[in-house]
């Protein structure tokens, strides 16, 4: 303030002083409080919308790109693949996913993931989005409280996720069939639900099958449901005919299961959540009614019973009443034959109200059951192996009436089997009869005919031989001959035509003065006959003097 | 050497009216006599805004490389880039020249422009006499390169238009691009705040 003025600039303006306006220096500090905190709301919000990182193994990584391929909920990208990578034992693929904040709930413990790829199946072809697209990670959520952030990939999807309605049934099954993981479960024919796990039990003995039924067909579940194997085509023959029985095209292929209700049963309550249920073989067996009443039944036969086996049929007066168990063959030391044991159930509820009539007589009588059947085999009950179909060769054992039959075997009760005796079967005896056919065939002396045309061929050969070496060369001869004679007869001819037709030949010469001298003849002749006429008296008186005659 | 400041001379920044600046009491300013422009030796509280506007930069540095700059969605792939992936990318891909530019302007000026303007800014501060010449020059070199330095922000926006080819490709810009932009703007305002005689205010060449 009293520095003095340099003398130099004592010329120049001077600023104008004015109030200053009141400065807020620190204003500009705003700037950078407002910049850490922005910094300070995007780090924030980055980290809030990071959701968890969870690892996934898979067997393959196929299709799965880092930045590329995302994990869906429901179709919904709800994170990122980070990183895919070898697990540190080189057998699977550990795919590192970052998940949105939102779909954090995703981690849960029984959560299943899978890749999502194109896959072409009997059932059906699922993941075309994916072909252009590329694969990706499915999910579906679970619903366990509990959270982890290591899974095991599912190399295929599941079939059932965790937020479809219905519920799960256990069935066992002794054999597994054509039948795997999301095969179709039909009730009348339509789809209601599929398998969704089925494993060997753990003693190895049954196979476990785990099913899913949608509501709201879970209701028809029910106590009395009876399940079965509709894998594949159901192809059955026996002795009512040729049966084929499919539940749907998809599962001639791919098997499922189908289930229903006996006739008859009450409708039943719904089963509850995990009830367990058996897997019948097939329709038939599962529809059937049980039987109450099984009676083992014994046969013998002394004959070869090819073609009858376990399962074959017995019927009687065309009721199918049971069928074979087993077939033993045996060996009589005494008359060193062979024979077949054959066991067999019969269940004679089947006879219906015959059974009941028969019942009621053996009560009234006081006969026990075998000895009503021994009345019955008295009468000529016998069982015989039949044919049911020429064409099919299906045979069955019937229970047939034969009045005149051979001696009875004794009906006894053998350790509570209860045996019937046998007839040989009606295929023996055509058998028999086309052996017999066989046999006369067999009888014709086909070598002797042989023989005989053979010598027969010789003799008409030497024959033949005799022609060729004799006769023909005679006839040859005969034809130079005969050749001959026809050019002599032609030299004739023409010498002939010579002789006669020539004008200056002799013959002709000759004729010519003939025939001159002959017609002087005729004319002297006429002169004469003229004459006469005019003078007929010259006869008598000779010629007169006068002109001569003209 | 004479400095204005020190014959209390001083040109208008307006009109470059050369007045001479007496004492004033506090609360008042000096302002020019034809074209009332307020006067001054040096630019007001020109360290205070320049570490201000350096500290808001650097806050918003980290934003914009941590998060996506850039989605880019071309059939069949999406990606999410930030600025340092997308160079990885560019330089895989085998675009080693674009690559390097993105780099540049990208990262490295930015990281240049706060590093050096805080260097002349603490070094101004502490009236450091360390080469002054080389501090100017600097300066001036950090002023033609900070031109460059929104080159991400302009491919950003430049893609986000142009690329919009429905399902098959689409640009977006991401959660970085106004960080982004933010560290670019604050680090130019910073180094136009900057004065740059307060280098030579106590590294006078005598």
């Amino acid at each position: 303030m009293s520095d003095p003025v340099d003398p130099r600039f004592e010329k120049l303006p001077v600023p104008v002083a004015r109030q200053r306006r009141p400065g807020w220096p620190s204003a500009v500090w705003l700037v950078p409080i407002l910049a850490v905190v922005a910094a300070g709301v995007l780090a924030i919000r980055a980290y809030l919308s990071a959701g968890p990182t969870i690892e996934i193994t898979f067997d393959s990584a196929e299709g799965l790109e880092v930045g590329k391929s995302d994990v869906r909920y429901k179709n919904v990208p709800v994170g990122k693949i980070t990183s895919v990578e070898i697990t540190e034992d080189q057998r699977a693929i550990l795919v590192k996913v970052k998940l949105e904040s939102g779909a954090a709930s995703l981690a849960a413990k029984d959560s299943r993931f899978w890749v999502e790829r194109p896959r072409i199946g009997v059932g059906g072809v699922s993941g075309v989005g994916t072909l252009l697209s590329g694969a990706y990670i499915g999910v579906d959520r679970g619903t366990s409280t509990d959270k982890t952030d290591r899974f095991v990939g599912l190399e295929k999807p599941p079939g059932v996720t965790h937020d479809q309605a219905g519920r799960r049934f256990r069935i066992m099954a002794v054999d597994a069939g054509s039948l795997g993981v999301q095969s179709p479960v039909y009730l009348r024919r339509q789809q209601v639900g599929l398998i969704s796990a089925l494993a060997l039990s753990p003693d190895g003995k049954r196979i476990d099958i785990e099913i899913f039924i949608n509501s709201p067909y879970d209701r028809d579940v029910t106590d009395t449901a009876v399940f079965w194997n509709a894998s594949g085509l159901d192809v059955s023959i026996d002795a009512s005919g040729l049966h084929l029985d499919t539940q749907s095209l998809a599962t001639v292929v791919a098997g499922g299961i189908a289930f229903g209700f006996r006739e008859g049963d009450p409708p039943g309550h719904p089963a509850a959540e995990g009830a367990q249920f058996n897997l019948f073989d097939d329709r038939t067996h599962a529809l059937a009614r049980p039987d109450p009443t099984r009676l083992p039944l014994a046969m013998r036969f002394h004959q070869p019973l090819r073609g009858v086996g376990s399962g074959t049929q017995i019927d009687f007066e065309g009721v199918r009443i049971g069928q074979i168990d087993a077939i033993n063959l045996g060996y009589d030391s005494t008359t060193h034959g062979f024979f077949s044991d054959v066991d067999a159930t019969i269940y004679p509820e089947r006879l219906g109200a015959a059974f009941a009539a028969l019942v009621d007589e053996g009560r009234r009588r006081g006969k026990t059951g075998p000895q009503m059947l021994q009345a019955l085999v008295a009468r000529g009950l016998r069982a015989q192996v039949r044919s049911a179909s020429l064409i099919t060769g299906q045979l069955f054992i019937a229970l047939r009436w034969f009045p005149g039959g051979r001696g009875t075997t004794p009906v006894a009760e053998r350790d509570g089997v209860w045996v019937v005796p046998t007839e040989r079967g009606g295929t023996d005896q055509i058998q028999d009869q086309v052996e017999s056919i066989v046999a006369k065939i067999d009888r014709i002396p086909f070598d002797a005919i042989g023989g005989d045309a053979r010598d027969a061929m010789h003799a008409a050969t030497s024959l033949l031989g005799h022609l060729d070496g004799e006769v023909v060369p005679t006839a040859q001869q005969l034809v130079g001959q005969a050749g001959a004679a026809m050019a002599a007869l032609h030299d004739s001819l023409s010498a002939l035509r010579d002789n006669v037709a020539a004008p200056d030949s002799a013959i002709q010469q000759t004729t010519r003065s003939t025939l001159e001298q002959l017609e002087n003849a005729a004319r002297s002749l006429r002169g004469l006959t003229d004459y006469l006429q005019h003078h007929p008296e010259s006869l008598l008186r000779g010629r007169a003097s006068g002109p001569e005659p003209r | 050497m004479i400095r204005g400041i020190d014959v209390r001379l001083a040109a208008c920044h307006s009109c470059e009216l050369v007045v001479r600046v007496p004492d004033f009491e506090d609360h008042a300013e000096a302002a020019c006599p034809r074209c009332h422009a307020s006067v001054r030796f040096r630019k007001r509280n020109a360290r205070t805004y320049v570490v201000a506007l350096l500290v808001a930069a650097l806050a918003l540095y980290f934003p914009a490389n941590a998060l996506t700059i850039m989605y880019t969605e071309q059939f069949p792939e999406r990606r999410a880039d930030t600025i340092l992936s997308g160079v990885k990318f560019l330089w895989e891909r085998g675009s080693w020249g674009l690559a390097m530019i993105v780099f540049a302007a990208s990262i490295l000026v930015p990281v240049v422009k706060l590093g050096a303007l805080g260097f002349l800014v603490v070094s101004a501060m502490r009236h450091s006499a360390w080469r002054p010449r080389a501090r100017t020059r600097l300066y001036r070199a950090l002023e033609v390169i900070g031109h460059w330095s929104m080159l991400d922000v302009f491919v950003v926006a430049l893609l986000t238009a142009v690329v919009q080819l429905g399902q098959f490709a689409r640009v977006t810009p991401g959660p970085a691009v106004l960080p982004f932009a933010g560290v670019v703007i604050l680090t130019m305002l910073a180094s136009a705040s900057f004065d740059a005689r307060a280098i030579w205010d106590r590294g006078m060449c005598e």
